[in-house]
Protein backbone atom coordinates (compact mmCIF):
# COMPACT_ATOMS: atom_id res chain seq x y z
CA UNK A 1 0.00 0.00 0.00
CA UNK A 2 1.34 3.59 -0.76
CA UNK A 3 1.05 5.94 1.83
CA UNK A 4 0.41 9.54 1.68
CA UNK A 5 3.01 11.99 2.64
CA UNK A 6 1.56 14.07 5.65
CA UNK A 7 -0.33 16.22 4.34
CA UNK A 8 0.57 20.25 5.10
CA UNK A 9 -0.72 21.63 8.16
CA UNK A 10 -3.28 23.76 7.16
CA UNK A 11 -5.14 26.30 9.37
CA UNK A 12 -8.21 24.45 9.81
CA UNK A 13 -11.88 25.95 9.22
CA UNK A 14 -13.24 28.44 11.84
CA UNK A 15 -16.06 26.77 11.92
CA UNK A 16 -16.88 23.06 10.32
CA UNK A 17 -19.45 21.95 8.33
CA UNK A 18 -21.78 20.98 11.23
CA UNK A 19 -21.66 24.33 12.38
CA UNK A 20 -19.61 23.68 15.78
CA UNK A 21 -17.41 26.47 16.40
CA UNK A 22 -13.77 24.89 17.28
CA UNK A 23 -11.00 26.02 19.35
CA UNK A 24 -9.06 28.50 17.57
CA UNK A 25 -5.44 27.08 16.94
CA UNK A 26 -2.73 28.71 18.55
CA UNK A 27 -0.12 29.45 16.10
CA UNK A 28 0.99 27.13 13.11
CA UNK A 29 2.75 24.09 14.67
CA UNK A 30 6.00 24.50 13.30
CA UNK A 31 5.88 27.39 15.48
CA UNK A 32 4.48 27.06 18.60
CA UNK A 33 5.90 24.05 20.69
CA UNK A 34 3.52 21.21 20.75
CA UNK A 35 1.77 19.92 23.68
CA UNK A 36 3.07 16.54 22.01
CA UNK A 37 4.79 15.04 19.57
CA UNK A 38 5.83 11.83 18.86
CA UNK A 39 8.96 11.52 16.65
CA UNK A 40 9.70 8.85 14.30
CA UNK A 41 7.73 6.29 16.33
CA UNK A 42 8.14 2.48 16.28
CA UNK A 43 6.68 -0.62 18.18
CA UNK A 44 6.68 -3.96 17.33
CA UNK A 45 4.95 -6.66 19.39
CA UNK A 46 6.71 -10.35 18.84
CA UNK A 47 8.39 -9.22 16.04
CA UNK A 48 5.24 -7.76 14.12
CA UNK A 49 5.17 -3.88 13.55
CA UNK A 50 2.43 -2.09 15.03
CA UNK A 51 4.04 1.33 15.19
CA UNK A 52 6.37 2.53 11.62
CA UNK A 53 7.72 5.90 11.79
CA UNK A 54 4.98 8.05 13.44
CA UNK A 55 5.29 11.79 13.68
CA UNK A 56 2.72 13.58 15.56
CA UNK A 57 2.82 17.41 16.21
CA UNK A 58 -0.34 18.40 18.39
CA UNK A 59 -0.39 21.83 19.48
CA UNK A 60 -2.17 23.42 22.52
CA UNK A 61 -6.11 24.07 22.78
CA UNK A 62 -7.11 21.19 20.16
CA UNK A 63 -9.65 18.29 19.98
CA UNK A 64 -7.35 15.59 17.76
CA UNK A 65 -9.10 12.35 16.88
CA UNK A 66 -6.54 9.36 16.33
CA UNK A 67 -8.69 6.97 13.86
CA UNK A 68 -8.09 3.42 11.65
CA UNK A 69 -8.91 0.61 11.67
CA UNK A 70 -8.86 -2.27 14.07
CA UNK A 71 -5.51 -2.82 14.68
CA UNK A 72 -3.85 -0.07 13.19
CA UNK A 73 -2.42 1.27 15.94
CA UNK A 74 -4.63 3.57 17.58
CA UNK A 75 -4.28 2.80 20.97
CA UNK A 76 -0.40 1.78 21.09
CA UNK A 77 0.08 5.32 20.02
CA UNK A 78 -2.06 6.46 22.51
CA UNK A 79 -0.13 4.74 25.25
CA UNK A 80 3.09 5.26 23.95
CA UNK A 81 2.07 8.76 24.45
CA UNK A 82 1.16 7.95 28.39
CA UNK A 83 4.63 6.28 28.21
CA UNK A 84 2.58 2.84 28.82
CA UNK A 85 4.16 1.64 26.05
CA UNK A 86 8.48 1.65 25.34
CA UNK A 87 9.06 2.76 22.40
CA UNK A 88 11.23 0.63 20.10
CA UNK A 89 12.27 3.65 18.57
CA UNK A 90 11.70 6.47 17.95
CA UNK A 91 10.78 9.79 21.08
CA UNK A 92 7.72 10.74 22.87
CA UNK A 93 7.94 14.73 24.01
CA UNK A 94 4.76 15.97 26.37
CA UNK A 95 5.03 19.59 26.76
CA UNK A 96 8.52 19.34 25.33
CA UNK A 97 9.57 17.12 27.85
CA UNK A 98 10.81 13.66 27.26
CA UNK A 99 10.72 12.47 30.64
CA UNK A 100 7.30 11.74 30.83
CA UNK A 101 6.55 10.64 34.44
CA UNK A 102 8.05 14.02 35.40
CA UNK A 103 4.96 15.73 33.06
CA UNK A 104 2.33 13.03 34.09
CA UNK A 105 0.91 15.40 37.12
CA UNK A 106 -0.14 17.86 33.63
CA UNK A 107 -1.74 14.80 31.82
CA UNK A 108 -5.75 13.14 32.24
CA UNK A 109 -6.43 9.79 30.88
CA UNK A 110 -9.59 7.97 30.50
CA UNK A 111 -8.91 4.44 29.80
CA UNK A 112 -11.42 2.38 27.25
CA UNK A 113 -12.97 0.07 30.45
CA UNK A 114 -11.85 -0.52 33.65
CA UNK A 115 -11.09 -4.22 34.55
CA UNK A 116 -12.38 -3.84 37.74
CA UNK A 117 -14.81 -7.06 39.52
CA UNK A 118 -18.39 -5.92 40.02
CA UNK A 119 -18.49 -6.97 43.36
CA UNK A 120 -15.83 -4.37 43.88
CA UNK A 121 -17.49 -1.75 46.12
CA UNK A 122 -15.29 1.73 45.73
CA UNK A 123 -17.92 4.17 45.65
CA UNK A 124 -17.57 7.13 43.18
CA UNK A 125 -16.67 9.32 46.26
CA UNK A 126 -13.94 7.34 46.95
CA UNK A 127 -13.00 6.75 43.40
CA UNK A 128 -12.78 10.59 43.15
CA UNK A 129 -10.64 11.11 46.31
CA UNK A 130 -8.01 8.84 45.37
CA UNK A 131 -6.87 11.65 42.22
CA UNK A 132 -6.42 14.62 45.09
CA UNK A 133 -3.91 15.12 46.98
CA UNK A 134 -5.94 16.72 49.87
CA UNK A 135 -8.29 13.45 50.03
CA UNK A 136 -5.51 10.98 49.43
CA UNK A 137 -6.24 9.60 53.55
CA UNK A 138 -9.49 9.33 52.20
CA UNK A 139 -9.80 5.98 54.70
CA UNK A 140 -9.68 8.55 57.60
CA UNK A 141 -11.96 11.42 55.98
CA UNK A 142 -15.54 11.85 56.43
CA UNK A 143 -17.59 11.43 53.36
CA UNK A 144 -18.93 15.60 53.53
CA UNK A 145 -14.78 16.69 53.81
CA UNK A 146 -14.06 14.50 50.26
CA UNK A 147 -17.03 16.13 48.99
CA UNK A 148 -16.53 19.63 49.85
CA UNK A 149 -12.99 18.79 48.29
CA UNK A 150 -14.20 17.99 44.85
CA UNK A 151 -17.83 19.77 44.55
CA UNK A 152 -16.84 22.20 41.74
CA UNK A 153 -15.62 19.33 39.23
CA UNK A 154 -19.16 17.09 40.30
CA UNK A 155 -21.57 19.81 39.39
CA UNK A 156 -19.51 20.62 36.33
CA UNK A 157 -19.70 16.87 35.01
CA UNK A 158 -23.29 16.09 37.11
CA UNK A 159 -21.74 13.21 38.81
CA UNK A 160 -23.25 14.36 42.09
CA UNK A 161 -26.13 11.75 42.13
CA UNK A 162 -24.09 9.02 41.07
CA UNK A 163 -21.34 9.73 44.28
CA UNK A 164 -21.95 6.82 46.73
CA UNK A 165 -22.79 4.06 43.97
CA UNK A 166 -20.24 1.57 43.50
CA UNK A 167 -18.22 2.47 40.41
CA UNK A 168 -17.83 -1.23 39.07
CA UNK A 169 -21.94 -0.81 38.50
CA UNK A 170 -22.05 2.11 36.39
CA UNK A 171 -22.99 1.75 32.90
CA UNK A 172 -20.67 2.77 30.34
CA UNK A 173 -22.14 6.70 30.17
CA UNK A 174 -21.84 7.50 33.75
CA UNK A 175 -18.47 5.62 33.59
CA UNK A 176 -16.88 8.10 31.08
CA UNK A 177 -18.32 10.77 33.14
CA UNK A 178 -16.87 10.04 36.03
CA UNK A 179 -13.59 9.54 34.76
CA UNK A 180 -13.13 13.06 33.12
CA UNK A 181 -14.62 14.25 36.27
CA UNK A 182 -11.06 12.19 37.71
CA UNK A 183 -9.01 13.91 35.37
CA UNK A 184 -10.58 17.28 35.72
CA UNK A 185 -9.94 17.23 39.40
CA UNK A 186 -6.06 17.67 38.74
CA UNK A 187 -6.62 20.27 36.39
CA UNK A 188 -4.80 19.09 33.33
CA UNK A 189 -3.81 20.94 30.46
CA UNK A 190 -3.76 17.52 28.02
CA UNK A 191 -6.73 15.33 28.22
CA UNK A 192 -6.04 11.46 26.66
CA UNK A 193 -9.55 9.16 25.87
CA UNK A 194 -8.99 6.17 24.44
CA UNK A 195 -12.52 4.82 22.60
CA UNK A 196 -14.46 7.03 25.05
CA UNK A 197 -17.84 6.42 23.40
CA UNK A 198 -17.62 2.30 23.23
CA UNK A 199 -20.40 0.83 25.00
CA UNK A 200 -22.18 4.28 25.14
CA UNK A 201 -25.34 4.23 22.90
CA UNK A 202 -26.02 6.50 20.23
CA UNK A 203 -27.23 9.67 21.88
CA UNK A 204 -24.85 8.16 25.00
CA UNK A 205 -22.12 9.36 22.45
CA UNK A 206 -23.78 12.47 20.73
CA UNK A 207 -24.03 14.31 24.30
CA UNK A 208 -20.69 12.82 25.35
CA UNK A 209 -18.90 14.22 22.82
CA UNK A 210 -21.03 17.99 23.14
CA UNK A 211 -19.76 17.61 26.67
CA UNK A 212 -16.02 17.01 26.14
CA UNK A 213 -16.56 20.37 23.73
CA UNK A 214 -17.64 22.03 26.77
CA UNK A 215 -14.87 20.86 29.04
CA UNK A 216 -12.33 21.20 26.34
CA UNK A 217 -13.59 25.79 25.86
CA UNK A 218 -13.97 25.59 29.63
CA UNK A 219 -10.44 24.07 30.77
CA UNK A 220 -8.94 25.28 27.51
CA UNK A 221 -7.32 21.77 27.28
CA UNK A 222 -5.73 20.01 24.58
CA UNK A 223 -7.58 16.83 23.58
CA UNK A 224 -6.30 13.46 22.04
CA UNK A 225 -9.00 11.09 21.51
CA UNK A 226 -8.89 7.39 19.90
CA UNK A 227 -12.44 6.81 18.13
CA UNK A 228 -13.65 4.71 15.36
CA UNK A 229 -17.16 6.76 14.87
CA UNK A 230 -16.14 8.39 11.83
CA UNK A 231 -19.32 10.93 12.07
CA UNK A 232 -18.38 11.77 15.40
CA UNK A 233 -15.42 12.77 14.56
CA UNK A 234 -16.21 14.87 11.66
CA UNK A 235 -18.19 16.76 13.73
CA UNK A 236 -16.59 17.25 16.66
CA UNK A 237 -12.55 16.97 16.12
CA UNK A 238 -10.17 20.22 15.01
CA UNK A 239 -7.59 17.82 13.64
CA UNK A 240 -7.51 14.30 12.57
CA UNK A 241 -4.97 11.54 11.97
CA UNK A 242 -5.61 8.88 10.31
CA UNK A 243 -3.57 5.97 10.91
CA UNK A 244 -2.71 2.15 9.69
CA UNK A 245 0.60 1.56 11.39
CA UNK A 246 2.01 4.75 9.65
CA UNK A 247 0.20 8.03 10.05
CA UNK A 248 -1.69 7.56 6.46
CA UNK A 249 -2.73 11.32 6.70
CA UNK A 250 -3.60 14.39 8.75
CA UNK A 251 -5.63 17.29 8.35
CA UNK A 252 -8.86 18.99 8.97
CA UNK A 253 -11.88 16.42 8.93
CA UNK A 254 -13.00 18.18 5.44
CA UNK A 255 -9.62 17.39 4.41
CA UNK A 256 -9.04 13.50 6.26
CA UNK A 257 -12.49 12.09 5.54
CA UNK A 258 -12.67 12.26 1.48
CA UNK A 259 -12.85 8.77 0.55
CA UNK A 260 -9.55 8.71 -0.88
CA UNK A 261 -8.06 9.75 2.32
CA UNK A 262 -10.01 6.77 4.11
CA UNK A 263 -9.58 4.41 2.00
CA UNK A 264 -5.58 4.70 2.42
CA UNK A 265 -6.39 3.96 6.43
CA UNK A 266 -8.91 1.56 5.93
CA UNK A 267 -8.08 -0.11 2.60
CA UNK A 268 -11.64 -0.54 1.79
CA UNK A 269 -14.36 2.43 0.59
CA UNK A 270 -16.03 4.10 3.42
CA UNK A 271 -17.41 7.46 3.67
CA UNK A 272 -18.19 9.53 6.91
CA UNK A 273 -21.93 9.14 7.99
CA UNK A 274 -23.77 12.29 7.79
CA UNK A 275 -26.19 13.29 10.54
CA UNK A 276 -28.90 15.08 9.22
CA UNK A 277 -30.25 16.35 13.06
CA UNK A 278 -28.16 19.01 15.20
CA UNK A 279 -28.49 18.88 18.60
CA UNK A 280 -26.70 21.67 19.28
CA UNK B 1 -8.55 -22.79 78.03
CA UNK B 2 -5.69 -19.59 78.09
CA UNK B 3 -3.57 -21.06 80.74
CA UNK B 4 -2.54 -23.55 78.55
CA UNK B 5 0.83 -22.08 76.54
CA UNK B 6 -0.30 -23.63 73.52
CA UNK B 7 -3.50 -21.99 73.07
CA UNK B 8 -1.95 -18.70 74.46
CA UNK B 9 -0.07 -18.91 71.28
CA UNK B 10 -2.70 -20.32 69.07
CA UNK B 11 -4.92 -17.54 69.94
CA UNK B 12 -2.89 -14.37 69.31
CA UNK B 13 -1.31 -16.31 65.92
CA UNK B 14 -4.63 -16.28 65.09
CA UNK B 15 -6.07 -12.84 65.88
CA UNK B 16 -3.23 -11.46 64.30
CA UNK B 17 -3.13 -13.63 61.15
CA UNK B 18 -6.87 -13.61 60.64
CA UNK B 19 -7.34 -9.64 60.53
CA UNK B 20 -4.64 -9.40 58.57
CA UNK B 21 -5.40 -11.87 56.03
CA UNK B 22 -8.88 -10.37 55.63
CA UNK B 23 -7.38 -6.76 54.86
CA UNK B 24 -5.29 -8.22 52.44
CA UNK B 25 -7.97 -10.44 50.99
CA UNK B 26 -10.42 -7.26 50.07
CA UNK B 27 -7.44 -6.60 47.41
CA UNK B 28 -6.56 -10.21 46.20
CA UNK B 29 -10.13 -11.01 45.61
CA UNK B 30 -10.22 -7.86 43.72
CA UNK B 31 -7.87 -8.34 41.71
CA UNK B 32 -8.59 -11.95 41.45
CA UNK B 33 -5.32 -13.10 42.84
CA UNK B 34 -6.97 -16.33 44.97
CA UNK B 35 -5.62 -18.87 42.75
CA UNK B 36 -2.30 -17.03 42.89
CA UNK B 37 -2.10 -17.42 46.97
CA UNK B 38 -3.71 -20.75 46.50
CA UNK B 39 -0.06 -22.11 44.43
CA UNK B 40 1.58 -19.81 47.11
CA UNK B 41 0.49 -21.99 49.64
CA UNK B 42 0.93 -25.15 47.96
CA UNK B 43 3.98 -24.39 47.26
CA UNK B 44 5.18 -24.42 51.14
CA UNK B 45 4.76 -28.12 51.02
CA UNK B 46 8.34 -28.19 49.01
CA UNK B 47 9.54 -26.08 51.30
CA UNK B 48 8.36 -27.76 54.11
CA UNK B 49 10.30 -31.03 52.79
CA UNK B 50 13.04 -29.42 52.39
CA UNK B 51 13.55 -27.79 55.73
CA UNK B 52 12.73 -31.71 57.38
CA UNK B 53 15.36 -33.21 54.21
CA UNK B 54 17.79 -30.88 55.49
CA UNK B 55 17.26 -31.37 59.32
CA UNK B 56 15.38 -28.21 60.65
CA UNK B 57 13.46 -28.14 63.48
CA UNK B 58 11.61 -24.51 62.94
CA UNK B 59 10.23 -24.82 59.11
CA UNK B 60 8.73 -21.65 59.01
CA UNK B 61 12.04 -19.49 57.34
CA UNK B 62 11.95 -22.66 54.65
CA UNK B 63 8.87 -22.33 53.83
CA UNK B 64 8.82 -18.19 53.20
CA UNK B 65 11.45 -19.05 51.29
CA UNK B 66 10.11 -21.37 49.32
CA UNK B 67 6.46 -19.86 48.85
CA UNK B 68 9.01 -16.46 47.63
CA UNK B 69 10.25 -18.22 45.06
CA UNK B 70 6.95 -19.72 43.78
CA UNK B 71 5.85 -16.17 43.40
CA UNK B 72 8.81 -15.07 41.72
CA UNK B 73 8.91 -17.83 39.51
CA UNK B 74 5.35 -17.05 38.66
CA UNK B 75 6.16 -13.33 38.23
CA UNK B 76 8.88 -14.18 35.74
CA UNK B 77 6.80 -16.89 33.61
CA UNK B 78 4.17 -14.31 33.22
CA UNK B 79 6.11 -11.61 32.45
CA UNK B 80 8.49 -13.69 29.69
CA UNK B 81 6.68 -16.25 28.39
CA UNK B 82 3.37 -16.25 26.61
CA UNK B 83 1.72 -18.73 28.96
CA UNK B 84 -1.68 -17.88 30.11
CA UNK B 85 -1.71 -17.23 33.90
CA UNK B 86 -3.81 -20.03 34.87
CA UNK B 87 -1.69 -22.18 33.14
CA UNK B 88 1.66 -21.00 34.98
CA UNK B 89 -0.22 -21.59 38.52
CA UNK B 90 -1.42 -25.00 37.88
CA UNK B 91 2.67 -25.85 36.15
CA UNK B 92 3.58 -24.62 39.67
CA UNK B 93 1.43 -25.64 41.89
CA UNK B 94 1.17 -29.47 40.85
CA UNK B 95 5.28 -29.03 40.12
CA UNK B 96 5.89 -27.94 44.18
CA UNK B 97 3.58 -30.88 45.17
CA UNK B 98 5.30 -32.99 43.69
CA UNK B 99 8.75 -31.72 44.71
CA UNK B 100 7.04 -32.36 48.29
CA UNK B 101 5.87 -35.10 48.17
CA UNK B 102 8.60 -37.10 46.43
CA UNK B 103 11.46 -35.52 49.11
CA UNK B 104 8.74 -36.78 51.77
CA UNK B 105 9.02 -39.82 51.10
CA UNK B 106 12.52 -40.33 50.40
CA UNK B 107 13.27 -39.14 53.58
CA UNK B 108 10.06 -41.02 55.42
CA UNK B 109 9.17 -38.48 57.46
CA UNK B 110 6.30 -39.21 59.78
CA UNK B 111 2.80 -38.66 58.39
CA UNK B 112 1.89 -36.36 61.32
CA UNK B 113 4.19 -34.03 60.92
CA UNK B 114 2.83 -33.36 57.12
CA UNK B 115 -0.93 -34.01 58.23
CA UNK B 116 0.16 -30.77 60.72
CA UNK B 117 0.95 -28.77 57.59
CA UNK B 118 -1.86 -30.06 55.29
CA UNK B 119 -4.12 -29.08 57.68
CA UNK B 120 -3.09 -26.67 60.31
CA UNK B 121 -2.08 -27.35 63.95
CA UNK B 122 -2.58 -25.25 66.90
CA UNK B 123 -0.13 -27.29 69.21
CA UNK B 124 2.43 -26.55 66.19
CA UNK B 125 2.58 -22.56 66.73
CA UNK B 126 5.57 -21.75 68.61
CA UNK B 127 6.44 -18.30 70.30
CA UNK B 128 8.77 -17.45 67.29
CA UNK B 129 5.65 -18.39 64.81
CA UNK B 130 3.96 -15.43 66.64
CA UNK B 131 6.38 -12.62 66.97
CA UNK B 132 6.94 -13.00 63.31
CA UNK B 133 3.07 -13.30 62.58
CA UNK B 134 3.56 -9.33 65.06
CA UNK B 135 6.03 -7.99 62.88
CA UNK B 136 4.11 -9.00 60.00
CA UNK B 137 0.71 -7.69 60.85
CA UNK B 138 2.27 -4.36 61.82
CA UNK B 139 4.08 -4.07 58.61
CA UNK B 140 0.61 -4.92 56.22
CA UNK B 141 -0.90 -2.85 58.25
CA UNK B 142 1.21 0.01 58.05
CA UNK B 143 1.93 -1.17 54.66
CA UNK B 144 -1.43 -1.43 53.20
CA UNK B 145 -2.46 2.17 54.77
CA UNK B 146 0.81 3.60 53.32
CA UNK B 147 0.07 3.38 50.07
CA UNK B 148 -4.01 2.64 50.15
CA UNK B 149 -4.42 5.39 47.59
CA UNK B 150 -1.72 3.68 45.09
CA UNK B 151 -3.53 0.20 45.58
CA UNK B 152 -6.45 1.11 45.04
CA UNK B 153 -5.50 3.19 42.10
CA UNK B 154 -3.84 -0.15 40.86
CA UNK B 155 -6.65 -2.57 41.56
CA UNK B 156 -9.18 0.00 39.45
CA UNK B 157 -7.07 0.25 36.63
CA UNK B 158 -2.95 -0.32 36.42
CA UNK B 159 -2.24 2.12 33.55
CA UNK B 160 -4.34 4.59 35.18
CA UNK B 161 -2.45 4.23 38.19
CA UNK B 162 0.72 4.49 36.36
CA UNK B 163 -0.01 7.60 34.78
CA UNK B 164 -1.17 8.89 38.35
CA UNK B 165 2.60 8.73 39.35
CA UNK B 166 1.99 5.32 40.63
CA UNK B 167 5.08 2.90 40.51
CA UNK B 168 2.83 -0.36 39.73
CA UNK B 169 5.48 -2.30 39.24
CA UNK B 170 7.53 -1.80 42.13
CA UNK B 171 4.33 -1.89 44.30
CA UNK B 172 2.93 -5.23 42.57
CA UNK B 173 6.15 -6.90 43.58
CA UNK B 174 5.80 -5.54 47.43
CA UNK B 175 1.92 -6.86 47.41
CA UNK B 176 2.76 -9.79 46.02
CA UNK B 177 5.89 -10.20 48.86
CA UNK B 178 3.76 -9.15 51.84
CA UNK B 179 1.11 -11.87 50.44
CA UNK B 180 3.33 -14.24 50.35
CA UNK B 181 5.10 -14.35 53.80
CA UNK B 182 1.33 -13.36 54.99
CA UNK B 183 0.22 -16.91 53.41
CA UNK B 184 3.27 -18.70 54.34
CA UNK B 185 2.54 -17.61 58.16
CA UNK B 186 -0.75 -18.82 58.01
CA UNK B 187 -0.61 -22.21 57.25
CA UNK B 188 0.58 -23.51 60.84
CA UNK B 189 -2.77 -21.73 61.51
CA UNK B 190 -5.44 -23.17 58.51
CA UNK B 191 -2.81 -26.02 56.61
CA UNK B 192 -2.11 -25.71 53.19
CA UNK B 193 -5.35 -27.30 51.94
CA UNK B 194 -7.68 -24.40 53.85
CA UNK B 195 -5.32 -21.04 54.04
CA UNK B 196 -6.65 -19.33 51.20
CA UNK B 197 -9.84 -19.07 52.94
CA UNK B 198 -9.10 -16.74 55.07
CA UNK B 199 -7.75 -14.53 52.48
CA UNK B 200 -11.29 -15.05 50.22
CA UNK B 201 -14.33 -15.55 52.87
CA UNK B 202 -13.71 -12.39 55.45
CA UNK B 203 -14.32 -9.78 52.51
CA UNK B 204 -16.56 -12.34 50.94
CA UNK B 205 -18.69 -11.63 54.90
CA UNK B 206 -18.08 -8.16 54.38
CA UNK B 207 -19.10 -7.31 50.51
CA UNK B 208 -23.04 -7.27 51.31
CA UNK B 209 -23.19 -5.54 53.93
CA UNK B 210 -20.87 -2.70 52.41
CA UNK B 211 -21.84 0.09 50.69
CA UNK B 212 -18.54 1.59 49.98
CA UNK B 213 -14.54 0.22 50.53
CA UNK B 214 -14.29 1.64 53.69
CA UNK B 215 -16.84 -0.39 54.73
CA UNK B 216 -15.40 -3.23 53.31
CA UNK B 217 -12.08 -2.83 54.82
CA UNK B 218 -13.51 -2.40 58.26
CA UNK B 219 -15.90 -5.15 58.26
CA UNK B 220 -13.59 -7.91 56.65
CA UNK B 221 -11.41 -6.86 59.16
CA UNK B 222 -13.77 -7.64 62.10
CA UNK B 223 -14.80 -10.81 60.31
CA UNK B 224 -11.55 -11.98 59.99
CA UNK B 225 -11.16 -11.36 63.41
CA UNK B 226 -13.99 -13.01 64.72
CA UNK B 227 -13.73 -16.20 62.55
CA UNK B 228 -10.32 -16.72 64.08
CA UNK B 229 -11.65 -16.17 67.52
CA UNK B 230 -14.45 -18.06 67.05
CA UNK B 231 -12.86 -21.45 65.22
CA UNK B 232 -9.95 -21.32 67.51
CA UNK B 233 -11.90 -21.23 70.60
CA UNK B 234 -14.30 -23.98 68.86
CA UNK B 235 -11.11 -26.16 67.90
CA UNK B 236 -9.99 -26.46 71.36
CA UNK B 237 -13.44 -27.22 73.19
CA UNK B 238 -14.41 -29.69 70.15
CA UNK B 239 -10.59 -31.17 69.78
CA UNK B 240 -10.89 -30.61 66.26
CA UNK B 241 -8.77 -29.19 63.39
CA UNK B 242 -8.20 -25.53 63.90
CA UNK B 243 -8.14 -24.95 60.19
CA UNK B 244 -11.24 -26.51 59.52
CA UNK B 245 -12.87 -25.17 62.50
CA UNK B 246 -12.04 -21.49 61.40
CA UNK B 247 -13.02 -21.63 57.51
CA UNK B 248 -16.49 -23.39 58.83
CA UNK B 249 -16.85 -20.45 61.69
CA UNK B 250 -16.10 -18.23 58.76
CA UNK B 251 -19.02 -19.66 55.87
CA UNK B 252 -21.29 -19.44 59.15
CA UNK B 253 -20.58 -15.92 59.55
CA UNK B 254 -20.72 -15.35 55.67
CA UNK B 255 -24.21 -17.06 55.96
CA UNK B 256 -25.37 -15.06 58.45
CA UNK B 257 -24.46 -11.60 56.58
CA UNK B 258 -26.09 -12.66 53.33
CA UNK B 259 -29.66 -13.82 55.34
CA UNK B 260 -29.28 -10.00 57.06
CA UNK B 261 -28.58 -8.27 53.67
CA UNK B 262 -31.45 -9.99 52.22
CA UNK B 263 -33.61 -9.33 55.00
CA UNK B 264 -32.13 -5.61 55.69
CA UNK B 265 -34.53 -3.84 53.18
CA UNK B 266 -37.68 -5.66 54.50
CA UNK B 267 -36.25 -4.57 57.96
CA UNK B 268 -36.23 -0.96 57.00
CA UNK B 269 -38.78 -1.05 54.79
CA UNK B 270 -41.35 -3.30 56.36
CA UNK B 271 -44.12 -4.17 53.24
CA UNK B 272 -47.49 -2.78 54.65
Amino acid sequence: MKFFDPLPRLKPAEECSCGHQHAPRVGDASQAMPVVEVIQGEVAFNGTPILRGVNLRIPRGEIVALIGPNGSGKTTLLRSILGLQRLDAGEVRLFGSSDLPSVMSRVGYVPQKLSLDRSFPLSVREFLALRLKKTRSWFWQTPRTIEDAIRPTLVEMGVEPLLDKPIARLSGGQLQRVLIAFSLLQEPDLLLLDEPTAGVDSPGEQSFYEMIGRVHQLHQLTVVLVSHDLSMVYRHASWVYALNGVICCEGTPEQVMNADSLKQAYGIHVAPYHHHHHAH
Amino acid sequence: MLTEAYMQRALAAALLLGPVCALLGVFVTARRLSFFSDTIAHGALAGVAIGIWIGLTNLTIPMILFSLCVAAAMIWLKENTELLTDSIMALLLSGSVALGILILSLVRSNRGELHSYLFGDLLAIEWQDVIIAAVLAAIVAFGLFRWLTPITLMTVNEDLATVNCVNVRRLNYGFVLLLTVTVALSIRLLGIVLVTSLLVIPPAIARPLSVNLRHQLILSVLAGFLGCFGGTVLSWQLNVPCGATIVLTCITLFIIALIFSKLRPRLIHPSP
